[in-house]
């Protein structure tokens, strides 16, 4: 089962080489949303972890098995990502992060054409017209609204 | 002039209100369970529900109908999406919109569901659709007659049963003479009271910018009754019903007792949107409490 969180605390490691080196370090994320997207719909962001900003052109996110980049998943307009299901995101870190706790954050969003104004990038470069971060400009939002603090042991 | 006969609605439920524990910390076996203690006959289930859609396993589809024999519940709606603009740029071709469609369609009939919450694509708040939906709803009215679903748009807060593009869909079912293209009242069009122990001021002042609770912005019961013979099912959607199983937002009373004096007998599904979603115990309390509340208007 997924964690009701935007950020999972399972799965978050560093991922290592054959070689015993550290290639970067993976966490799961969720979109929380109350529908599925079809790959096409989704728009990642940076991955920001105590305050280093991965971008997000150098991030792998894998969805039911397969490895995508940002760029792939705009064109699939044929693979669904399941409510509730989570992506793993790699972020390529050479030598990892440290045992102990991290500020993680995930920027991400969608496009759902159902009550708002169609998208107005039409390149989707933008987090898209809905998500978490689509909420920053009420006094309900955070700036930060995906960040969580983990534990990481290895 | 003969009277007309009195309406018996189905109570049910729509799934949907267990989205944000369906998956986290419940299973579709529990949320089934949850339902049939609730008084449900019947209920709607989002196509993202179905597992691996849109392409379920013969073991799902075979779990799925144990679940429904099981707890004595019928298949009533399945809400899909209309997508049109699934990649960048310009919109869907017709070809890859009703493919998409017909699939859907195929997959409600196997499912056992005769009614789709079919989402149109919206330009703005109130769910206008987007200028091209009739040529793209009559492509698609003879695959929904052929697999015997009726697509129904929602008409959702803010959005109010007498805006244009509902009379414009109504005028659809006309011309076609169809019953396989209709309306979903989604109740929250009824909403008229904002209680302050409901909705924190932050989160009034997010539904505002959005057009909801302003003066005038909610349908007044009566507008439902000319909708009532395009609707095979609608969500009674609610905000929080009190130990008294009295709902604080909606005039459940009036809007229930207009469907049955018109002789509706179509499907109601519960569908909570209010604070507590995600607390397993907190939503199945308030299903329980607003199937009581439509028991005891209904009489049965």
């Amino acid at each position: 089962m997924t964690e009701q969180y935007f950020v999972q605390q399972r799965g978050f490691h560093n991922i290592y080489n054959d070689d015993g080196t550290i290639w970067g370090f993976q966490f799961k994320m969720c979109t929380l949303y109350y529908k599925g997207l079809w790959l096409s719909q989704f728009r990642a962001g940076d991955a920001i972890v105590d305050g280093v900003v991965y971008p997000k052109e150098t991030l792998i996110w894998n969805i039911q098995g397969i490895d995508y980049s940002r760029e792939e998943m705009y064109d699939r307009m044929d693979q669904y990502w399941q409510v509730a299901d989570t992506a793993t995101v790699k972020v390529p870190c050479p030598g990892g992060l440290k045992q102990g706790y991290h500020t993680v954050e995930i920027q991400f969003g969608w496009i759902c054409n159902y009550n708002a104004a169609l998208e107005p990038d039409p390149n989707g470069n933008t987090l898209g017209i809905m998500g978490p971060y689509t909420r920053m400009s009420t006094a309900a939002g955070s700036a930060h609204p995906t960040e969580r603090r983990l534990l990481l042991v290895w | 002039m003969s009277e007309i006969k009195k309406g018996t609605p189905k109570r049910g439920i729509s799934v949907y209100s267990y989205c944000r524990l369906l998956g986290y910390t419940m299973t579709l076996d529990d949320v089934f369970e949850d339902m049939y203690d609730a008084g449900a006959t019947c209920f709607e289930l989002l196509a993202n529900h179905i597992e691996n859609y849109p392409n379920p396993s013969t073991q799902w589809i075979d779990h799925y109908f144990h679940l429904c024999e099981k707890y004595h519940m019928q298949p009533a709606e399945m809400g899909h999406w209309a997508e049109t603009h699934l990649h960048r740029g310009p919109r869907m071709s017709d070809e890859q919109i009703l493919a998409n469609l017909i699939r859907d369609f195929k997959l409600a009939n196997l499912l056992g569901f005769k009614s789709l919450r079919t989402k149109i694509t919206c330009i703005n708040e109130y769910c206008d659709p987007e200028p091209e939906w009739e040529h793209l709803m009559e492509l698609a009215l003879p695959y929904a007659e052929k697999y015997d679903v009726a697509m129904l748009s929602e008409c959702h807060a803010p959005t109010k049963l007498t805006r244009q593009h509902i009379y414009d869909y109504l005028e659809f079912a006309d011309k076609h003479q169809t019953k396989h293209f209709g309306i979903n009242v989604d109740f929250g069009t009824f909403q008229n009271q904002w209680p302050e122990d409901i909705y924190s001021p932050e989160e009034m002042e997010r539904r505002r910018s959005r057009g909801y609770g302003k003066p005038d912005s909610w349908s007044q019961p009566e507008d439902i009754i000319p909708i009532l013979p395009y609707s095979k099912t609608c969500h009674a959607k609610f905000n929080y019903v009190d130990e008294n199983f009295e709902e604080r937002t909606i005039p459940y009373a009036k809007v229930l007792q207009l469907m049955v004096d018109n002789g509706w007998s179509g499907n109601l599904v519960s569908e909570y949107e209010g604070p507590g979603r995600e607390d397993a115990a907190f939503l199945g309390d308030q299903l329980r409490r607003h199937h009581i509340l439509m028991s005891r208007i209904l009489g049965y």
